[in-house]
């Protein structure tokens, strides 16, 4: 307006004469002339305006009448503002939730909608944190905070106020779980072991909570190491484990140390751990994926007593390193488990660790990429093996008779053996086994679609091993979709072996996992669980996806187990109304009733 | 012996004096104090009277509470767990852990 002002004065020969200005302005595509346009244009309007004013005054007023509590006395400005506002408010997303949380309540029209969009207003134009307003009802000058409570009418309340307030709307009523809606909640609590009905014991209790502050704990006193352990164990799996929480458990005076989730870790975390509990003997890390050579050069340095070393995913060691290792600190190692290595450790470096680690009495190898069947030599001739463990990647081609060589050097040493996912390993190696393991307690062969029942059958009939107290089969079954109930000749552990087995190790298992062994028939869960049978010491039993389960069988089981405390049904749809044992955690049923004593549950998917 | 299998209660005393009076069945959870007052040998099985020197009487408190609070819900499903002021559960871990419970 200004610049108009400049240029004016003679209206009529704009064109020829052009001052600095405009020629400024034109540079940047700012007209002189359109400039005045407008403001001529606006003149004219504002002189119009009263007569159109005078018009609308009347339904002004009558627009107003609803919502304007507040209204009072103001320039026509501030209204039309205040009117675009609203407008804008009402166009808005939170007006639209608002509203679709209001109209529940009362379905009235356009005045709802003045009076809502009009409090959204008003919520807008509040004070701000940190000015100063007055309470609402006791009209006491305070300091707004973001915490700052709005009253009944709009305006906001001090802190008394608002703690008075705060206090009358307390006190929902307690909320009831309606049946089924804490179906997820109840079974993972089963999975985790624990039973649905009564308290948890104070000890779990308060770990728990310790778990929830870990962050406020500075030190945990004189813990004893088995409470150490579980702690590690909850905050591992909250994946709650880093540089901080791991000061709780470096005690020097400790030869143990337990992390089960150390991914959060770096480089450094691992030397802390190391030099601050010297006595070290036993080192349990999982998910180690910063581990670096460092680590190993360190413990070799300081010639570490290390005896058990458990490491899953140590990528960053190179095969150097391991071979270094087994070279210095090998003659010490007992147990020795490794899990998840892709980039190093080759069949040289499991070459170098059987051959320098002769005292080794527990080995488990599982998911190394690089090594296959040429390692599997070397493990005949560990003379003091007594747990051996393996599982290779599912691509590796095994071969069973390098299997059979290691049953037949140290199969009589052997106290528990786990060879899972070894396909094509036949009933070849059953027979060694049967042959020269005779002090066994645990057996895992899984994943194999070769052994026959007969095989089977044979390797648990007049075995001079005793009775096992743990036994893993599962998934030992055919596997032809297009003949879903297998061979004549059944496949894997079928009715004749699962009798066999438990004739044979009835008297003492404890821990039995036969999922999916489909082949098993119902005459044959039906001879095993018979009345008058007894498993006294069965605490688990897994038997998923074996389809002919139904309730009836499942009460024999309950009848004949009277240790039980898990059972795993997946997939056997056939149980549908159950009466389970207190204590007694019945894991993967389906929309199935059950009964505990009295209390019935029922779930819904 | 004959007069504590009788009484129906017992009563736990804190090393700082506190005595807490609770019922037989409900202080059975614990191992430790079952143990102690079954046994004849100990003078607690004939006063039914646990003088409990590990504990210190705000945590005696809560680890009474829990004893009722188990007795109370030991029959429902889905029992919430019991609150443990946080300033306390250090405290409480260890004599959990002491009572076997």
């Amino acid at each position: 307006m200004f610049w108009f002002h400049l240029n004016s004065p003679s209206g009529t020969n704009r064109n020829s004469r052009r001052s600095a200005l405009t020629d400024y302005l034109a540079s940047n595509n700012i007209s002189a002339q359109q400039i005045r346009d407008d403001w001529d244009r606006r003149q004219a309007e504002a002189q119009r305006q009263p007569d159109q004013a005078q018009q609308e005054s009347s339904n002004a007023a009558e627009e107003s009448r609803s919502p304007s509590v507040l209204e009072s006395p103001e320039d026509p400005i501030k209204k039309r503002k205040r009117e675009q506002a609203i407008a804008r408010i009402k166009n808005s997303k939170e007006f639209a939730k608002r509203k679709a949380r209001l109209t529940g309540d009362c379905d009235d029209d356009d005045n709802d909608d003045d009076f809502l969009a009009l409090q959204i207003h008003e919520a807008k134009n509040r004070p701000k944190p940190g000015q100063l307003a007055n309470c609402e009802i006791c009209d006491k000058r305070f300091t707004v905070t973001p915490y700052s409570k709005a009253g009944s009418n709009g305006g906001l309340l001090c802190v008394d106020c608002s703690k008075k307030q705060k206090a009358d709307e307390k006190k929902p009523p307690a909320k009831k779980r309606a049946p089924g809606i804490g179906r997820r909640q109840n079974q993972a609590n089963l999975l985790d072991g624990l039973t649905p009905h009564g308290t948890q014991t104070l000890l779990e209790t308060c770990i728990k909570k310790v778990a929830d502050y870990i962050h406020d704990i500075e030190d945990f006193g004189d813990l004893p190491p088995s409470l150490l352990l579980r702690l590690g164990q909850i905050l591992s799996r909250r994946r709650a484990v880093t540089s901080r929480t791991l000061d709780l458990f470096l005690r020097p005076q400790y030869t143990s140390i337990d992390l089960f989730d150390c991914a959060k870790l770096d480089t450094d975390d691992y030397h802390r751990i190391l030099a601050s509990m010297p006595r070290l003997t036993r080192v349990n890390l999982r998910f180690t994926t910063p581990m670096k050579d460092q680590i190993f050069h360190y413990m070799i340095e300081r010639d570490m007593q290390i005896k058990d070393l458990h490491l899953d995913g140590p990528n960053l060691v190179t095969d150097a390193c391991w071979r270094q290792l087994f070279m210095k600190l090998g003659h010490r190692f007992l147990s020795l488990k490794l899990w998840n290595l892709d980039d190093a450790f080759d069949n040289e470096t499991a070459r170098l660790m059987c051959l320098h680690c002769p005292n080794l009495r527990r080995l488990k190898l599982k998911f190394l990429h690089k090594v296959d069947n040429e390692m599997l030599e070397g493990i005949s001739t560990l003379k003091s093996l007594q747990h051996l463990s393996l599982r290779f990647l599912h691509e590796t081609e095994t071969k069973t008779e390098l299997l059979l060589e290691i049953m037949g050097s140290i199969g009589h040493q052997l106290e528990t053996i786990s060879l899972e996912e070894f396909e094509s390993a036949d009933d070849r190696l059953l027979q060694h086994i049967h042959e020269h393991c005779c002090h066994l307690t645990k057996l895992r062969l899984t994943l194999n679609s070769t052994f026959t029942d007969k095989g089977l059958a044979a390797f648990f009939t007049d075995w001079s091993n005793p009775a096992l107290t743990y036994v893993d089969l599962n998934s030992l079954r055919d596997v032809d979709m297009t003949n879903p109930t297998g061979p004549e000749e059944p496949i894997g552990l079928a009715s004749d072996s699962f009798i066999a087995l438990m004739e044979h190790s009835g008297s003492k298992i404890q821990h039995l996992n036969i999922a999916s062994c489909r082949h098993v028939s119902y005459k044959a869960f039906e001879q095993v669980f018979a009345e008058g049978k007894i498993y006294p010491n069965l605490k688990y039993l897994d038997i998923s996806f074996s389809t002919v389960m139904d309730d009836y069988l499942t009460q024999c089981i309950f009848r004949c187990c009277p240790a039980l405390q898990r059972l795993v049904v997946f997939a056997c749809f056939k149980i549908r109304d159950v009466h389970i044992p207190r204590g007694l955690a019945l894991i993967g049923t389906v929309g199935a009733s059950i009964k505990i004593d009295g209390i019935t549950q029922t779930e819904t998917i | 012996m004959a007069q504590s299998t009788e009484s129906e209660f017992v009563t736990l005393v804190s090393n700082d004096g506190f005595e807490f009076i609770i019922p037989r069945s409900a202080a059975c959870v614990s191992s430790t104090i079952r143990l102690r007052l079954a046994s004849s040998k100990y003078k607690e099985g004939s006063t039914g009277r646990c003088n409990l020197d590990e504990l210190r009487g705000a945590v005696l408190e809560k680890v009474c509470e829990y004893f009722c609070y188990n007795e109370k819900h030991k029959d429902q499903v889905n029992v919430p767990d019991m609150d443990i002021p946080p300033e306390l559960c250090l405290e409480l871990l260890m004599a959990a852990d002491y009572l076997d419970t």
